[in-house]
């Protein structure tokens, strides 16, 4: 189905419904044929059967989210997703999907609550941390901006310093940070981490992309001042 | 008041718009263009020289750190040769969706306040496909000028904006790209981010 060999799958899925018929796996297939042919009435009738039958078949839900999604129907897909993480909390990718689709509909306080739950279930994984923090940024606001670069600081621990967007991110936030500060008492001087971030961005520029280093370290001088 | 507008955009910025969209294929895509207004000309015309590809990644395109980091650079990068940055682009991830997304009208808008003559570029997919096919000579993509409502018009929609392609066999060296492969190469924001050792400048993509 993956490579648009819809007359292949289809005979596929002939022998084995005949082989193992009643079978939730072959029903399963029938329904994707459905979707790899673009029709998606009869493919959610046919999840819907599964499900009538398997109320927990976590495939056959995740599949009537991927409808809703190819279709446009975001609202929806939305409203699915949030249904089935009620039932299966556990599913970080799930959680993932949710966090991507609210971003992708500018939702970034739905995105972040994401995030955390993924953060709170696995806080050794950077990526997390990074989304997290990406959003933060979008969001922005002081306050935002500072916890932002606090999970920008975790990826960089988490990564051993080597995540480039996370070292970028601090330098980003704590321009962004002294901007909105400009003028006021600055708090405990946190000046180390962005300078920091900026030595490690020069060394791997003038290492791994030595054409691009005068233009980053400009643009990292630059942000010092500003 | 629809400032009438001419936009021509060059062979090399066309097609690393569309490579990059090729390159993937299930997802979303974005990028800056750069160039310069052209003053002598009378009405004015915009002269979009370069593509910056951006993003493919869902849980980055929309979101602001890419967005300003490749701004700041691409600016620092091309103003030497007197070039800005005079759009951004955009490619849907389904096929059939049609519509400027609410990301796309931001970036516009930002951009808009430090060129105020900056230019939307949508792709339409299905286009994209005829064009690959070799049944096509009408640009890929869809213009969008921003008018005095502050919302992003559909540009011949009243005739103010055009949009035409410097070079008339782009969609022709377009489609030959695309039987090369070429559109494995390109290298956007995200893919430098990944490993900066790859170039978002892409300066010997197209030869």
């Amino acid at each position: 189905m993956d490579c648009q060999r819809v007359d292949v799958a289809k005979d596929c899925i002939g022998v084995l419904s005949k082989q193992f018929p009643g079978s939730t796996r072959v029903g399963r297939l029938e329904a994707l044929l459905f979707e790899a042919k673009g029709d998606w009435a009869e493919a959610e009738r046919a999840y819907a059967l599964i499900l009538e039958n398997n109320p927990f078949d976590q495939i056959a839900h995740k599949r009537k989210i991927a409808i809703a999604k190819a279709q446009g129907d975001m609202s929806v897909a939305v409203d699915y997703l949030n249904k089935y993480l009620e039932l299966f909390m556990a599913d970080h990718d799930a959680w993932r999907e949710l966090a991507e689709i609210y971003v992708s509909l500018q939702m970034y306080k739905q995105a972040a609550f994401c995030y955390e739950e993924l953060i709170l279930a696995q806080p050794t994984i950077p990526l997390y941390h990074l989304a997290y923090a990406e959003v933060l940024y979008t969001l922005g606001g002081l306050e935002n901006l500072q916890t932002a670069k606090k999970y920008y600081a975790s990826t960089i621990q988490l990564t051993g310093g080597k995540n480039t967007r996370a070292l970028f991110g601090v330098c980003l936030c704590s321009a962004a940070i002294s901007q909105l500060t400009k003028g006021r008492n600055k708090e405990e001087d946190s000046s180390e981490l962005q300078s920091l971030a900026a030595e490690a961005l020069l060394k791997d520029y003038k290492q791994r992309s030595p054409s691009k280093e005068a233009l980053i370290a400009g643009m990292l001088k630059n942000m010092k001042l500003s | 008041m629809g400032v009438e507008c001419r936009y021509e955009v060059a062979q090399a910025a066309y097609v690393k718009l569309a490579l990059h969209a090729l390159k993937h294929p299930t997802a979303a895509v974005n990028g800056l263009l750069v160039g310069r207004l052209l003053d002598s000309a009378s009405p004015a015309v915009v002269s979009v020289v370069d593509a910056v590809p951006l993003s493919h990644q869902p849980h980055h395109l929309p979101l602001l750190p890419t967005l300003e980091l490749a701004l700041t650079l691409v600016e620092d990068h091309f103003a030497p040769q007197g070039f800005a940055v005079v759009g951004y682009y955009h490619a849907n991830a389904r096929r059939d969706d049609t519509d400027l997304p609410a990301v796309a009208k931001r970036v516009g808008d930002h951009i808009f306040r430090y060129f105020p003559r900056a230019a939307v570029l949508l792709l339409d997919n299905q286009k994209l496909e005829k064009v690959i096919k070799g049944d096509s000579r009408d640009p890929v993509v869809q213009l969008y000028s921003r008018d005095s409502s502050k919302s992003w018009r559909q540009a011949g929609s009243d005739g103010s904006s055009q949009l035409t392609l410097k070079e008339p066999s782009t969609n022709v060296v377009l489609a030959d790209h695309v039987t090369t492969k070429k559109w494995q190469q390109i290298i956007d924001f995200d893919d430098h981010l990944d490993d900066i050792s790859k170039d978002w400048l892409n300066p010997s993509l197209l030869g």
